[in-house]
């Protein structure tokens, strides 16, 4: 094990400062500004849509009865699921104490919170009449009646804030050691906005105790939060009596097609920003091989959840259901489900072979496929089971206007646009847990703990 | 007490740094603090600290949030007595996910103010001994004790092995 024991030896805790502070020195390039503009001017045309739908009415959208919830509901439950995987990587393997998730848990935690932001814009934009989006607040009419608290659409906006509030909070006490060992490294008015972020932190044994006591348990407070938002996500659907929505196994169905597409974006981000940032040395094919177990495990669950779904349309013997299901798999969006099943199921079995979830290119081009597979997904449950739904005289079927590709494409440009300000002026690879890691290992070497294992 | 010096041991590794925080604690003299780049679970037992009270803190704020939400669905049901398709005006299967949802809310914000609060923070002012290395890569040891002890704890800390030991004030 003495090679081993070279490896992990060899970085100190300064070389994970350098490693980590040279990705936020300095002021960033016309390059960058660049991709900042460009996303800007796609969010700005997102913007200008929204707005034209306002003034103009739902009329722009291609929503009409009886596919009322089609793409900006597909696309806020595709965000939502994206949040899923940073809250798994930062709480739940963090009570877990796996040691891969050091490098890349503030990426996917970042990940989480702006995957949270972009979400919650889609209730408002769905509305349409966003001025009474605040009806979904506990906040009385004029005739003092509260909100039904028997609506998913409630237990919702309740679940979603919470999720964006509690990921923020744990995004910023995780940032607060970091944000200091930034601040003692500038200068000027970067020092001064630094050191009003991190509160004046200086890693007294005082503050470490308290810090460490209340971020375990925010991990513990996270741990059945993320279960319960996306099981509360999907109850908007369960909860009502149609065909191809009203199923018992939503809810751990959601949760695990939700760690499968986010932990498939945290690869999409990372891949390509370890590369631009050239932190290979902090993120290693070790941490990507151990990422892509997940996509692998999850999305044989995600297949196992798609073939009970079937069964149990079939086991029941409901010819409304049945059809619903024949529908799905033979009517018009017929074409979108097997592209699900080819990108869900199909493709990220390649993940079995070890060499390809240690290759870069490969694992970036699965992500993608993956990402999409869960979009079609939700697009597939949401918008097909409302077009073809009981009675045939009323099915009609949808087909998304340019206002709503629009938003659409400006949602990915909103939270790409986020994610690149906040990797290049906040630190983006935890140090603290990082040198966490390097002195757990260095204790282990000392105990001849390798040779033990072996 | 104002004859009182500052001395501060600077150490390269963790564990050294724990074995100079049990060796100072074996002499009867408690740290002033300890400076420390992540936190150390080791480090916080040679101190000598009990838990943190910010575990009571989250508890209280997550039993506020459970009483939160059963005061706004079952306060409001009793409010409008409306029987909405022969369900009870209060129910309780529904009503226990807005309960869960708060009770995690007010948890987490708790746990964020707690450890705010309990931490002292924001600090405004320069702590007495910090080094900028400490929050990198160093370990720092902060005693405070009268002049004449000082040999006793700079050959304390060096046998612990510290790389240096200053001192910080008069």
């Amino acid at each position: 094990m003495a090679a081993a024991a070279d490896r992990v030896e060899a970085p100190s805790y300064a070389d994970v400062d350098r490693s980590v502070l040279r990705l936020i020195a300095g002021l960033p390039g016309v390059k960058y500004w660049a991709w900042i503009g460009f996303n800007a001017t796609l969010v700005a045309i997102a913007a200008f849509l929204w707005i034209r739908q306002v003034y103009v009415g739902m009329g722009v959208t291609g929503l009409r009865q009886p596919t009322m919830w089609a793409v900006y509901i597909t696309t806020f439950v595709f965000w939502v699921g994206i949040a899923h995987s940073g809250t798994l990587i930062s709480a739940i393997l963090f009570l877990f104490r796996t040691r891969w998730r050091t490098a890349v848990y503030r990426a996917a935690e970042t990940m989480t919170l702006f995957a949270v932001a972009t979400a919650g814009l889609f209730p408002l934009i769905h509305v349409g009449r966003v001025w009474n989006a605040y009806w979904l607040l506990p906040y009385p009419n004029e005739r003092y009646l509260q909100p039904n608290f028997r609506s998913p659409l409630v237990w919702d906006a309740f679940a979603v804030s919470t999720y964006l509030t509690v990921s923020a909070m744990f995004l910023f006490m995780g940032l607060i050691p970091d944000i200091a060992n930034a601040r003692d490294a500038s200068t000027g008015i970067r020092r001064k906005i630094y050191a009003l972020l991190c509160l004046g932190w200086k890693g007294t044994d005082r503050q470490w105790r308290h810090f460490s006591m209340a971020y375990l348990l925010m991990a513990g407070l996270a741990t059945p939060l993320v279960l319960s938002v996306h099981s509360v996500v999907s109850w908007d659907f369960a909860m009502a009596q149609l065909p191809g929505w009203h199923s018992t196994i939503f809810a751990p169905y959601f949760v695990a097609g939700a760690i499968f597409s986010g932990v498939a974006m945290v690869i999409t981000l990372l891949v390509p920003m370890r590369k631009i940032l050239g932190i290979e040395d902090l993120l290693t094919p070790w941490h990507f091989d151990n990422l892509a177990k997940v996509v692998l495990l999850t999305s044989l669950i995600v297949t196992y959840s798609y073939i009970t779904e079937s069964f149990m349309a079939w086991y029941a013997n409901d010819p409304i259901e049945q059809m619903t299901f024949h529908m799905r798999y033979y009517g018009p969006y017929g074409y979108l489900f097997w592209m699900m099943v080819l990108c869900n199921c199909i493709i990220p079995l390649l993940l079995f072979s070890p060499s390809i979830r240690r290759n870069m290119v490969m694992l970036f081009i699965i992500s993608i496929f993956v990402n999409i597979g869960m979009w079609l997904e939700r697009f597939v449950i949401i918008a097909g089971s409302l077009a073809a739904s009981t009675v045939p005289s009323q099915w009609g079927f949808y087909t998304p206007s340019w206002t709503e590709i629009g938003i659409l494409v400006g949602s990915f440009a909103w939270f790409i646009m986020l994610f690149s300000l906040f990797a290049r002026f906040l630190p983006i690879v935890s140090m603290t847990e990082l040198k966490e890691g390097i002195s757990w290992l260095r204790q282990a070497l000392r105990n001849d703990y390798f040779s033990e294992a072996q | 007490m104002s004859g009182d010096i500052e001395l501060v041991g600077s150490f390269a590794d963790e564990h050294e740094c724990i074995h100079g925080v049990e060796a100072l604690r074996g002499s009867k003299i408690q740290p002033a603090r300890v400076f420390t780049p992540f936190p150390s679970e080791h480090l916080t037992e040679a101190l000598g600290y009990g838990r943190s009270p910010v575990r009571k803190i989250v508890l209280a704020g997550g039993i506020t949030g459970v009483l939160t939400g059963i005061a706004l669905t079952v306060g409001t049901s009793w409010e409008w007595n409306l029987i909405v398709g022969g369900k009870p005006v209060v129910s309780i299967p529904p009503f226990i996910i807005i309960c869960f949802e708060l009770m995690i809310l007010f948890g987490g914000i708790s746990g964020l103010l707690g450890f705010i609060f309990n931490a002292g923070l924001p600090e405004v002012g320069e702590i007495e001994g910090y080094n900028e290395r400490f929050g990198s890569d160093r370990f720092g040891v902060v005693v405070r004790c009268p002049e004449s002890d000082s040999g006793r704890v700079e050959a304390l800390l060096k046998e612990a092995g510290a790389e240096n030991v200053y001192r910080e004030s008069a």
